[in-house]
This record gives C-alpha cells, structure tokens and sequence, in this order.
C-alpha cells in the first residue's frame, strides 16, 4: 500500500468497526433467534437467578422501614413522676437540648400520650371511662447521630438519678438487637446475591459454549477468510449481552408481579397499625441498575466462556 | 487495489520457502527441505502424487500449520514470528480455495462469498456488488439466494472460488480447485486464476491434473514424498 492508500485506510477504520459491530449485533440477535427455545430457558432460568437478590432487596429495605415505624430508633423516653407540671416539664427539656449527647428532645402532654394509646391500641372507650388521665409528662430524646452508645447509656442513667424522673426507657439495646438481624440479614443477601450473580454467568457461559460447539465449522471458516480474534468472539459476546438484559428485564417483571401480589395484604397490614409501616415499593433506579448488572454478567459470561472455547478451536 | 501487499518491490518474491521441512507427529516427513520463492503476480502449479505434500505447502503459506524446521516467507514477513492479530491480516490478504469448500450450508451464497468483505469492514452495498460480480465470474450468476446445499458439488466449488477472489487478494491458494468440475468449466477457472495474475496477484495451484497444467503453461512445482524434485518454468511445460 502507497501512503494515500495507507492514510484511506486509517481514515476508514471508525467505519470499519463500526460496520463490524453492526454486523456482530445482527449475528448475535440472528443467534437468539434461531433457538428460541435453549434462548427463552437461558432467559427464564437466569431472569430467575436475578429475581431473588431483588426480592431479598425489597424484603430488606421494607425490614428497615418496618423498624423505624415500629419506633425502634435510638431513643430514650423519659416518662416524668406525677406531680411533675408542665413548667418543670419544658425546663427539663431546655436544660437536655444543651447536652452535647442530645438531638432533639419532644415534649409529649399526657393527654397527647391518652389520645396517640387510644388510637393506637383500640382502647379508645375504655380510656374515656377513666376519670383521670393517669399518664405522666414524658420527654422524647432523640441522640446525636455521632453519640456512642456509652454516652447514650451514661446520659439514661443520669436521668434515672434526677428526683423528677420516674422512669427511663432506653431504646438502643432494642435497636442494637434490630440493627444485628437487620444486618445479619443485609448480609445473606449480599452472600445470595453473588452466588445467584455466578449462577447467571455460568448459565450465559453454558449457553455460549453450547452456541460455540454448534458453530465450529463457521468459527474456523471466519478464521480462515481473516476474522480476529476479537471478530469471531463478537456476536457472543452481543449474545451474552442480550441474554444478560432479556434475563434483566425477567426479573425485574417479577418482582413487580411479586409487589402486586402483596400490594393488598400489605395494605391491610400498614392499615392495621393506623399506617405507620408504610410499605415500600421499588423505585426506577434499583431496576435500572438491575438491568444494566444483568447485562454485564451476561457479558462477562460469555467473554469467558467465549475466550476459553474460541482459543481450544482455532485452526492454528 | 489488492489486499496489503507491497507491489512495487518486483525483484522481492511474495512466497519464499528455504529448507522448509514439516513433519506430523508420528509421520514421516510431509515436506522435507523445501526451498523455492514465487515473484509478485506469478502463477504457478505444485503437482504430485497423493501424499506428497501439495496441500501441506499451501497449509504453510496460509498459516493453517507451522513449519517443523525452516522458514516460510510470504510479503516479507516470516510466518514463524507471526502472533494472532498478525496472523489475521495475513489471511486477508490470501484468498484460499480448498478442496471440501468449507462453505457455510446454512448461510445463502451471496452470505458465504460476502464472509472475506464482512470480515475487511466493507459497507454492505459494496460487498452485495462485488459478491454478485465474483459470483458471474465463476458462472453462478443469479445464484446468490440458494443455499449451498441446493447446489452441485462442482457449483459449491466455484462458490468457494467466488469467496477465495471476491477480496481481490494479493495471493490466491487452491487445493485441488477444478476436482469436481467438468474439464471445460475446470479451463474457464483456470483462465480466471489467470486473470488474476495479470492484475498482479501471485497464484498457486495445488492440483494432479496434468491435462489442465499442461493447457494452461505456467510454471510447476512437482513434489514427491515431500521433496521439490523438479522445478519447471512456464516457457517450458511440454503443450
């Protein structure tokens, strides 16, 4: 080649490649096409696989909502003694909110705490007979997101020492216990996850190398008219893109179908607790980020199984 | 324009082969000491018996198996230090005919003899016309829809020669190319390798048929057990 040949030549390599990408995309959609039956199982059983870590996922992020609603954050009431007024009530909260421990603190009336234990428990009538409203002040402190739970625990039982507390409920073991399982449960999925996340792989690389062996003869015809390597390796590797975001998109509708089946129990059950659990539903972008892990798994599928099977069959 | 070869250096051979010696394990030698080179735009025969290592010579220069001992030249570049994507761009610059076709029975002609095109990045209009053009040169025109398996054995190979010269390579291999033709038809393609080497393609013919070698003259290579034991120029290949 002359170097006005040579200088056409680099000129047309962006067309070149993507010409050949095309060319690639279009075997690797004729492929799935031409076994739609091993290519709707690929998709059913890797769309599966993929289903159950975004379940666990659901679970876990409605778990959480469920233990904040059920009041299980780090928090302390400080139910206040009988003949505490409510003046001695908003001076205690005053000298708590300057504690370097406390966040917030929340004044709740006892008739604000009769009217939330009729709502809440259905004693609604039975409240009402009594003559008096027997319950106390109570402060609500809400800890520092940086406390310790040391310092947290030190600041209930200086509580517990002031003359004008009767009672101190302290909410972080419940919470810590909480945390543990939720945790311990974040983690079986993170676990789960990744061995389903190697299931796809191995489905889309046990599909590829099926699809290889049934092409032998075109592989070695490909390598004889001067595809590359990295030509011959293409369609598979569109291939196993496809099968990744078909099996994307599987488990994404059923885990919609799953949320639908529970819509209304759900319902029901946040309705019972005067809808304070307010369930979850997933959003756009976990689904998104779904499809697009499904896709590379199924890429990276085939990329080994493809360079494993490719490199073993080439004529030279 | 031919696939990525220097034309202008005429004194260079394109093929060159010095002591090349190939043995299959557990076999005896199928080439043994080998040397001979082909000049850019030559045509010429390698001729023998069966088992006297015609198709083994053509294997070599196509880089379909590596040489035991010695070293196979082709455009200046010695095959033995050629790595994967080197060996690539070596196949496109060679146009191979082999004996079984190696024809894709699922894909229709006009795919089969597109394949070097796809392979080369040509836009798909340019491939469809220079397939069909390939495809009227070896008598198949009009052919382009069928699928191999609808066709004869001599029409599966001319659509492996269809595929061999679509690229308009710079050396054209063929193992046995007229073996399933009738003789008229095997001279018509010969004519065609021919063509080929007017317009500076360098052309080696594997074949057994010395009617054909000796209608068509060019210069011959006659192998026995492995060993190049005569070398004829064309000018002197008996009518």
């Amino acid at each position: 080649m002359n170097s006005r040949e040579q200088a056409a030549t680099r000129r047309g390599a962006p067309a070149r490649w993507w010409r050949a990408h095309r060319w690639a995309l279009g075997q690797s959609l004729l492929r799935l096409r031409e076994r739609p039956l091993g290519t709707a199982l690929t998709v059913a059983v890797m769309g599966l696989a993929l289903a159950l870590p975004l379940s666990f996922y659901l679970v876990q992020i409605n778990l959480d909502r469920l233990g904040q609603a059920l009041g299980t954050q780090q928090a302390l009431n400080v139910f206040l003694k009988q003949d505490q007024t409510q003046a001695q009530a908003e001076a205690l909260a005053r000298t708590l909110r300057a504690d370097p421990a406390v966040a917030a603190v929340t004044l709740k009336s006892p008739a604000a705490g009769l009217s939330e234990l009729a709502a809440l428990q259905g004693f609604g009538p039975a409240l009402a007979a009594l003559p008096d409203n027997p319950l106390p002040w109570v402060l609500v402190l809400r800890p520092r997101a940086t406390a310790v739970p040391a310092a947290v625990r030190a600041l209930a039982t200086r509580l517990r020492g002031n003359g004008a507390v009767a009672l101190v409920q302290d909410q972080g073991p419940l919470r810590a216990r909480m945390d543990a399982l939720t945790g311990f449960g974040r983690r079986v999925m993170q676990v789960l996850g990744a061995l389903l996340a190697l299931a796809a792989v191995l489905v889309v690389g046990a599909s590829v190398r099926s699809d290889i062996q049934s092409r032998v003869d075109e592989i070695h015809v490909l390598q004889l008219v001067g595809a590359s390597a990295a030509f011959v390796r293409r369609p598979y590797l569109y291939a196993g893109f496809w099968l990744g975001l078909l099996s994307g998109a599987v488990a994404v509708i059923v885990v919609l179908l799953l949320e639908l089946a529970l819509a209304a129990p759900a319902a029901q059950l946040d309705a019972s607790w005067g809808g304070r659990l307010g369930f979850a539903a997933l959003r756009a972008t976990p689904l998104f980020v779904l499809l697009a892990c499904a896709a590379m798994l199924g890429w990276l599928g085939a990329r080994v199984a493809s360079a494993r099977h490719l490199a073993a069959g080439a004529p030279n | 324009m031919l696939c990525g070869l220097v034309q202008d250096q005429d004194d260079v051979p394109v093929i060159r082969f010095e002591q090349v010696s190939k043995r299959y394990p557990g076999n005896a030698n199928a080439l043994e000491a080998l040397s001979f080179a082909l000049a850019p735009a030559e045509m010429a025969f390698v001729t023998g018996h069966s088992g006297a290592g015609k198709s083994t010579l053509l294997k070599l220069i196509g880089l379909l198996e590596r040489p035991s001992h010695g070293a196979v030249t082709v455009a200046g570049r010695n095959l033995a230090q050629m790595r994967q994507r080197g060996i690539a761009q070596h196949r496109r610059m060679i146009g191979m005919v082999f004996q079984d076709h190696h024809l894709l029975l699922d894909r229709s002609v006009q795919a089969n003899v597109e394949l070097p095109l796809v392979v080369a990045g040509m836009p798909a209009e340019e491939r469809a016309k220079r397939a069909r053009a390939a495809l009227e040169k070896v008598g198949l025109g009009g052919m382009e829809r069928r699928l191999p398996v609808r066709l004869s054995t001599g029409e599966q190979q001319r659509v492996g020669i269809a595929r061999a010269i679509v690229a308009r390579p710079a050396v054209l291999l063929a193992d046995e190319p007229t073996g399933n033709l009738d003789p008229q038809l095997a001279v018509e393609i010969m004519g065609l390798f021919a063509e080929f080497q007017a317009i500076g393609t360098t052309v080696l013919v594997a074949t057994h048929d010395l009617v054909l070698i000796k209608r068509i003259r060019k210069r011959v290579l006659v192998l026995d057990h492995g060993r190049l034991v005569d070398d004829v120029p064309a000018t002197e290949v008996a009518a």
